[in-house]
């Protein structure tokens, strides 16, 4: 899609949603109509490797490519009473196949028990990050993506299942926990993953201008749909090496993803910060630790902000007594690559500019170093291990 | 005060944005509502999602959405938009609803015990009950 097909669509449909609320009704099921989207370039300062967001199967070097930033979502809400309520949402991007494609982001239904509590059934967003749930929507962010030393570690958006949703407010506190039990099958470019026995918690207590979150995520997964990988297990069976095939379990493992974040917004300081450990039972999903801070301070509508993040792996990222002469030690070579944690750090300045209402121009610069290895970055050649500069420029809307 | 000039201060007012001349702003809700006074970190809980206890209605953009949104909830209106597009985007929350008139803001408290809104207070009527007054 070109970013001028992007604009036009986004002006008719903000005709069409103006048109839709204004023919709605006090009495009986209202429609609600809303999206977001981003519309932006990105570029880096190399040719030897791509960059790009978490599960993205292609990425940008030196050339301006749209794919990388943009995206553009559409939600319906449809309240049938003040109990039950139905909302859809559908997603644009550029994701683990090569092109621009929709998928069904949500579909729930919403029961509202009381002031407090609601359950929800159906596809809903995954709360596995503190900003999890709306860290497709620009506009709703001051950074203009995500870290990905953190959220790289869990690519998982939505599950199907029910949750419940529970508000109090104690004092000047309010507190709001999500519970969520379910399932999800995530596409990524070379393999799709199912996470099944999924239990999801996600806590958060705002006090004015401070937020804190913990979150807690686990699930059995299984990595399905990859020959190459499973060929290597049987392989390691075959010449012997049983012990090391069995570090590297493919189905039914134990996974666990654990954070805390916190916010602040006061007196034109903005702060936000968050910490996740990944635990999981096989060799090839390793055990890390990663974190990232932003700070930034609000002069009228702009925005500065820096951030730094970075990512440490802490299962081991070779296994010993591996052959590493003979005719097996490409074998041997190929497992250690498997037991190696994408690590890197970032820096990154930025400027968020809100020009005009529901609009938000941002400007971000990228300085990654990966770090024994080729870091996050993809198509890499042989070798890759320098740091590099990613330029974005974002234009987030909100109607 | 001429009916034709009216309008055009209010217009010229707007265009100049100038919050010093803006109205007394005061917190209304259904007479039929049980609370009788709120402070304004209480009242803002609603105006930000951060609370569904009530229901808040709100005035479509412009100076009195802009000086309420600094006084009581410490933010610009684009700060405003950027919060309620994380609760509405998780389906977590709805927008309020919203509207052009201090009027239509009344008779919509009036209409729903569970709303809160606000007015100028010179709109102030016994349709509706004053809970805060905006400092």
């Amino acid at each position: 899609m070109t970013m001028k097909r992007m604009c036009s669509a986004l002006a008719a449909l903000s005709a069409a949603s103006f048109a839709i609320q204004a023919n709605a009704q006090d009495t009986g099921p209202t429609v609600t109509i809303s999206g977001f989207g981003t519309a932006a370039l990105t570029s880096t300062d190399t040719n030897d490797a791509e960059f790009i967001r978490p599960n993205q199967a292609s990425g940008v070097k030196k050339d301006w490519r749209t794919g990388v930033d943009s995206n553009f979502g559409i939600q319906a809400t449809v309240k049938v009473n003040d109990m039950i309520s139905f909302t859809g949402q559908g997603l644009v991007r550029k994701d683990a196949i090569d092109h621009y494609r929709a998928q069904a982001a949500w579909a729930f239904a919403k029961f509202k028990v009381n002031d407090e509590f609601s359950v929800r059934v159906g596809r809903m967003g995954a709360p596995i990050y503190m900003i999890s749930d709306f860290r497709n929507v620009g506009y709703a962010n001051t950074m203009l993506r995500p870290p990905a030393e953190v959220y790289r570690q869990v690519t998982l958006d939505s599950f199907d299942g029910v949750d419940l949703l529970y508000q109090h407010s104690f004092g000047d506190t309010s507190l709001s926990v999500q519970l969520g039990t379910g399932r999800a099958d995530v596409d990524q470019p070379a393999q799709n993953i199912e996470f099944r026995k999924m239990l999801l918690l996600h806590v958060v207590a705002e006090n004015g201008p401070f937020t804190l979150r913990f979150g807690r995520a686990q699930a059995d997964f299984s990595v399905v749909d990859n020959p190459t990988l499973t060929g290597l297990v049987t392989t390691l069976r075959t010449v012997g090496l049983g012990s090391v095939a069995d570090m590297m379990p493919l189905n039914d493992v134990k996974g666990t993803f654990t954070s805390v974040g916190g916010t602040m917004d006061w007196k034109n300081v903005v702060l936000q910060a968050e910490y996740a450990m990944r635990r999981t039972d096989t060799l090839i999903v390793h055990d890390t630790n990663s974190w990232y801070a932003m700070a930034g301070y609000r002069f009228g509508k702009f925005l500065p902000y820096y951030y730094h993040g970075s990512i440490k792996q802490k299962s081991a990222r070779s296994v010993a007594g591996l052959p590493t002469s003979g005719p097996l030690a490409p074998l041997g070579a190929g497992v250690n690559n498997l037991a190696k944690a994408a690590l890197q750090s970032s820096d990154a300045v930025g400027v968020r500019w809100d020009f005009y209402k529901s609009l938000a121009l941002k400007v971000q610069v990228d300085h990654i170093k990966p770090k024994d290895g080729p870091g996050a970055f993809i198509n890499y050649k042989p070798g890759f291990n320098e740091s590099v500069n990613v330029y974005a420029v974002a234009l987030d809307f909100v109607f | 005060m001429d009916k034709r000039i009216k309008p055009l201060l209010a217009a010229a007012m707007m265009c100049a944005a100038l919050p010093a001349l803006a109205a007394e702003i005061v917190v209304i809700v259904n007479p039929k509502n049980p609370a009788s006074r709120m402070f304004s970190e209480q009242a803002a809980q609603f105006f930000l999602g951060k609370s569904t206890l009530f229901t808040p209605i709100e005035h479509t953009e412009g100076p009195l959405r802009n000086e309420f949104s600094q006084k009581v909830l410490g933010k610009d209106s684009a700060q405003v938009k950027a919060q309620w597009s994380k609760l509405v985007f998780t389906g977590k929350g709805t927008a309020p609803k919203e509207y052009g008139s201090s009027a239509e803001v009344k008779k919509a408290v009036a209409a729903d015990v569970q709303a809160i809104g606000y007015i100028e207070k010179s709109a102030v009527d016994d349709s509706v009950k004053v809970i805060l007054t905006v400092q």
